[in-house]
Formats: structure tokens, C-alpha cells, sequence
């Protein structure tokens, strides 16, 4: 009976995956008429933006799982099993990264410019099958570690369907000890954060800095999954705020997890502003007119100098500030806002690097609607793949770790 | 102070000292300090001592050193001004990296100056109220009462399972 209940209780979609999918809807009703439309390359920009920025999330999230296997933290608790909850948005992300393709001609400005033997680098075949098997590698390393980090708790998923059911044949044939599949999961780990900073540099200098095919800084990279993994570990504590304020005691979330995540995201925040630094006193020095125009574009010239101030001023001051109080950081609550607000802080982020390449002349932001509900659309996306995990594997329970099979 | 008795409990057991600490807390006895021969959690706990001042000494010193960083940057800018490749006498990006070693700096001294006058450190008189055992195997209760009830705080230390040191 206690079975069957709980069946029906996963079969029906909670308001929360209803709304997910209206905004999905929207979302893709937005970009559909932006594609048809008059400015298709609006919509696109869109589309991009988000790519990046939620794909980036996924995999920075993940990250932190890796990271803490990696270090034999265990100070993260039941964190690892949120942050690996994740790797659900990984084939959407590859699927978004394949539409890309369709817009190709509206997210390139190069594709028609004289790029004075660049062209060997920045042509579309090449890019998209470099990029492409880039983040084939990196999805299929983040899902290697997570099957075996699954496969510790893999008693659990005996009489359960698909995947779990997968994951706990696996085990059984396997038979390997707790110790043998920590042992796999740390190569896996160490895997992931190789490819993860090898595959985000790549994106970072290919669908990024490209945009202006004759400026380079070879730090881009580094900035790339400095911030991937600045904002995954924002949308971690967002997720571990909401299972505490839902769950309460169950979860197993403590005050001193979140004040422990919000130190290294404190610890991230601060890398990421030092990245940038580094970037623009070498530019600052240098005084070279091909690497000075973009900045002084992005942060002097209008339209973008205020926004450029913006996401200064939110995406560290902000947060610097308010992090170096103890007690904030311990309040979940509290953390959702901040940890929301440097999210969109960075929507605008990736706006600042891609839009003044995209629009050329433009004098304002001429964001619309439309911009917002495809954030939206993408923004169901991820609720629906983090959420159908966590149904599946819940997270918390990770606590009582799995003895051997037989 | 003058007319008070010090009278020192001392005790093998932590937990012994963990509820005696309590107990004190609830009665007239003025309590003094704990002596212990290695750093206890639980003693720390049941003191329920306010927290460090220690961390305002190092942002005051923190904030100094970014404006003397600064400052000083400016400063040396105008006093002997190197104009290179048209850049600004005073330009802000590179001062940005004194101002922040002199944060660091400045909120280390910050930091050392609070730990020292925080801990009540430099003293010359030494230990007053001390037992050598609480560098062995004894936990150390201090604590202060009236004369007249110089027998009841022994009692007291006695009740609780500990054996009792009166400093004169």
C-alpha cells in the first residue's frame, strides 16, 4: 500500500514541474517567434547567453562534487549528492549546444570577415566538431563519476525501475567494494576537473572571445570556468537552500554547511574579480589599440559602461560585502536572494562579452520580453532536470553509505 | 581585588568540569577562569564565552592598509612624476595592487595588536591564582567569594567532585 502511494506520488507532476513546463513552453514560443521574425540574431543572442550561462551552472556544480571527492572533503556532506543532481542537464546542454548550429550564421559575426589566417581555427565545420566532441567527453566523464558515486548507494535501487535498476545490476556484476568504487570515482573526478577546465576554456575562447575575431587574451579561458564554477556553486547553495527550507531536518543540511559552501563560493567570488584584474591591468599595460578597444568598448563607451559597472558592482562588491559576515551566510533563506541575484548578475555578464560584437553601433541595451521569457524557457529546463533527478535519487539519503554486495 | 578569597577547584575529569562550570554559573560564586592542560571543545562550550573582538582589530587594519596602499601610490605619483606612454599620473588600476598587499599587511598588524591586547597580553605579573597541576593532569577551576562564604564555595568544588586549592 506504502509502495503504491508512493508511486502515484512520482507518476503526478508537482505544481513545480507543471509551471517548469509552461515556462519551457513559453520559452521556446518566445524564441520560435524571435527566430521567424524580424531579428532572428536577437533571439539567438538570447539563446546563446543561456546556453552558456545554465550549461555552465551544470557543469560547475558537478564540479564541486568532484572536487570535494577529489580532496576527501568531508566537510560537504550531503552537498556532493545535490551537486551531482546537476549531470541531469547534461544532454540538454549537448542537445542545446546541436540547435546551436541552426543559428550559426546569426552568433558568428566572422563567418563573412577577412580573419587574416585565423580562418584555419574559426571556420564552421572545424569549431563545431572540436567543440562538439568536447563537451561529449566532459558529459561522458561527469557521467562515468556519477555512475559510480550512484553505485555506493546502489542497495537502494533494487526493486526500482530504469536507470536505478541499471545502476544496481551494474553493481552486483561488478561486485567491487566501497573502497574499489571510491578508488574508481577519484580517477573519474580527476578526469572531470581536466576536461572540465580543458572543454570550458575551449567554449570560453570559441563561442565567447570569437565574437571579436581579432582580439585575444589567452587568460579567457581561465576567466571561462573560473566563473563556470563561481555560479555552480551559486545555484548549489540555491538548491541546498530549498531542500533545507522544504525538508527541514531531513535533508541533513546543517548552518554549518551553508557557512562552509558560502565560504568557497566567498573564496570564488573573490578569484573570479581576480581573474578579470589580472586581465585588465595586462590590457591597462600594454596599451596595445587591439586589445585595449574591446575593453574600453565594454567599460567607457556607451551604452554598456553602466551595465559593465552593474555586474561589477553585483557580482563582487555586493557579494564581497555582504559574505564577510558569518551569520548570513548560515541563513538559506537569505543565500537564495544573493545566490539569485549574482546568477542574473551574470546573465548580464555573458550579454556585456557577447552583445556589443553582435550589434555593432547599437545605442542601447535593446534587451525586450522576449530576452527575459527565453531565460525562462531555460530556466524550466534546468528546475525539470534537477527535480526529476532528485525524485529519483534523493539526495540526502547519501549519508548511510553502501557495504559491499554479497 | 581586596577582601575577595580565591579558591581553585581542581578536577581530573573534563565532563566533571563541564558541569561544575554550569552549576557555577547559577550561584553566587564569582567565577574567575578554567586552567586546562590541553585545549577542550567542551570547555569552550560551556563557558559560553562572547566572541573574539579580534576580527574588528584586523578590518580596521584592513581598511587602513587599503588607503594607506592607496595613498601612499598617489603620493610617490606626484612627488615624482614619471610620464609614460601618456598614461595618468594617478591611475588607479596599478595602485589597486599596493593598496591590496597594504590591506594585507595592515590587516595582519591589525590582527596581531588585537590577539595581543585581547589576550591581555604583554603582563609582567605573571600568573596570580595558578597550580602547577593544571600542567599535568588537573583541569583548574578559579573561582571568587565573599570571606564569610569561603566554606560554601569549598563545599561547592567538593560536591562536584573535585579536590579544593584557597590561595591566601
Amino acid at each position: 500500500m506504502a509502495s503504491n502511494e508512493k508511486n502515484t506520488a512520482t507518476s503526478q507532476k508537482s505544481p513545480m514541474g507543471w509551471i517548469s513546463i509552461i515556462l519551457i513552453i513559453i520559452g521556446l514560443a518566445a524564441f520560435i517567434y524571435g527566430v521567424v521574425g524580424d531579428h532572428p540574431e536577437k533571439a539567438w543572442q538570447a539563446y546563446l547567453i543561456n546556453f552558456l550561462l545554465w550549461s555552465a551552472i551544470a557543469q560547475g556544480a558537478v564540479l564541486f562534487s568532484a572536487v570535494m571527492h577529489m580532496t576527501k572533503a568531508r566537510w560537504s556532506g550531503p552537498l556532493s549528492a545535490l551537486a551531482e543532481s546537476f549531470a541531469a542537464f547534461f544532454p540538454l546542454s549537448f542537445v542545446l549546444f546541436l540547435i546551436l548550429f541552426l543559428g550559426r550564421t546569426h552568433i558568428f559575426p566572422w563567418l563573412h570577415e577577412d580573419l587574416h589566417g585565423k580562418e584555419v581555427w574559426l571556420n564552421i565545420p572545424f569549431l563545431f566538431t572540436r567543440d562538439g566532441i568536447g563537451l561529449l567527453i566532459l558529459y561522458a566523464i561527469g557521467f562515468a563519476y556519477l555512475y559510480n558515486a550512484l553505485q555506493l548507494r546502489a542497495d537502494e535501487f533494487q526493486n526500482q525501475g530504469g536507470f536505478r535498476q541499471m545502476i544496481y545490476k551494474g553493481w552486483i556484476r561488478n561486485n567491487r567494494s566501497t573502497e574499489q568504487v571510491k578508488k574508481k570515482m577519484t580517477t573519474w573526478a580527476a578526469l572531470y576537473i581536466l576536461a572540465f577546465t580543458l572543454v570550458l576554456s575551449l567554449i570560453g575562447y570559441d563561442l565567447v572571445m570569437s565574437m571579436d575575431p581579432h582580439w585575444i587574451s589567452t587568460l579567457f579561458g581561465g576567466y571561462s570556468f573560473v566563473k563556470a564554477f563561481y555560479v555552480g556553486l551559486g545555484a548549489l547553495i540555491i538548491l541546498a537552500a530549498i531542500t533545507q527550507i522544504r525538508k527541514g531536518k531531513e535533508s541533513g543540511l546543517k548552518p554549518s554547511h551553508f557557512h562552509d559552501i558560502g565560504k568557497l563560493f566567498f573564496a570564488f567570488c573573490l578569484l573570479w574579480a581576480d581573474f578579470f584584474y589580472v586581465q585588465l591591468t595586462v590590457i591597462w599595460y600594454g596599451n596595445i589599440p587591439e586589445e585595449t578597444y574591446y575593453v574600453i568598448e565594454r567599460t567607457v563607451m556607451v551604452p554598456w559602461s553602466k551595465l559593465a559597472w552593474t555586474i561589477f558592482i553585483v557580482c563582487f562588491i555586493i557579494p564581497f560585502v555582504i559574505l564577510i559576515n558569518k551569520k548570513i551566510k548560515s541563513k538559506p533563506g537569505f543565500m537564495v536572494i544573493l545566490c539569485s541575484v549574482i546568477i542574473i548578475g551574470f546573465w548580464f555578464e555573458h550579454l556585456l562579452l557577447l552583445a556589443p560584437a553582435l550589434s555593432h553601433g547599437a545605442h542601447s541595451l535593446s534587451l525586450n520580453i522576449s530576452d527575459g521569457l527565453i531565460t525562462a524557457g531555460f530556466f524550466g529546463l534546468m528546475v525539470i532536470a534537477v527535480s526529476s533527478f532528485l525524485k529519483r535519487f534523493p539526495g540526502f539519503s547519501r549519508t548511510t553509505e553502501a557495504g559491499s554486495p554479497g | 581585588m581586596e577582601g575577595k578569597k580565591y579558591i581553585m577547584g581542581l578536577f581530573k575529569n573534563e565532563d566533571q568540569v563541564v558541569s561544575t562550570l554550569a552549576a557555577l554559573k547559577e550561584s553566587a560564586f564569582k567565577f574567575q577562569r578554567v586552567h586546562s592542560p590541553f585545549p577542550s571543545h567542551k570547555i569552550m562550550d560551556a563557558l559560553k564565552l562572547k566572541k573574539s573582538k579580534v576580527g574588528w582589530f584586523t578590518l580596521t587594519g584592513g581598511i587602513l592598509g587599503l588607503i594607506s596602499g592607496f595613498a601612499l601610490a598617489v603620493y610617490c605619483s606626484l612627488e615624482w612624476k614619471l610620464i609614460v606612454s601618456g598614461k595618468p599620473i594617478i591611475s588607479l588600476i596599478p595602485f589597486f595592487i599596493v593598496g591590496f598587499e597594504f590591506t594585507v599587511l595592515f590587516a595582519v598588524f591589525g590582527n596581531v595588536i588585537g590577539l595581543l591586547t585581547q589576550a591581555r597580553l604583554p603582563t609582567s605579573k605573571g600568573m596570580e591564582y595558578y597550580d602547577p597541576r593544571c600542567s599535568g593532569e588537573h583541569f583548574g577551576v578559579l573561582a571568587a567569594c565573599e570571606p564569610m562564604q569561603q566554606d560554601d564555595l569549598k563545599d561547592f568544588f567538593k560536591q562536584n567532585g573535585g579536590e579544593v586549592k584557597v590561595f591566601d
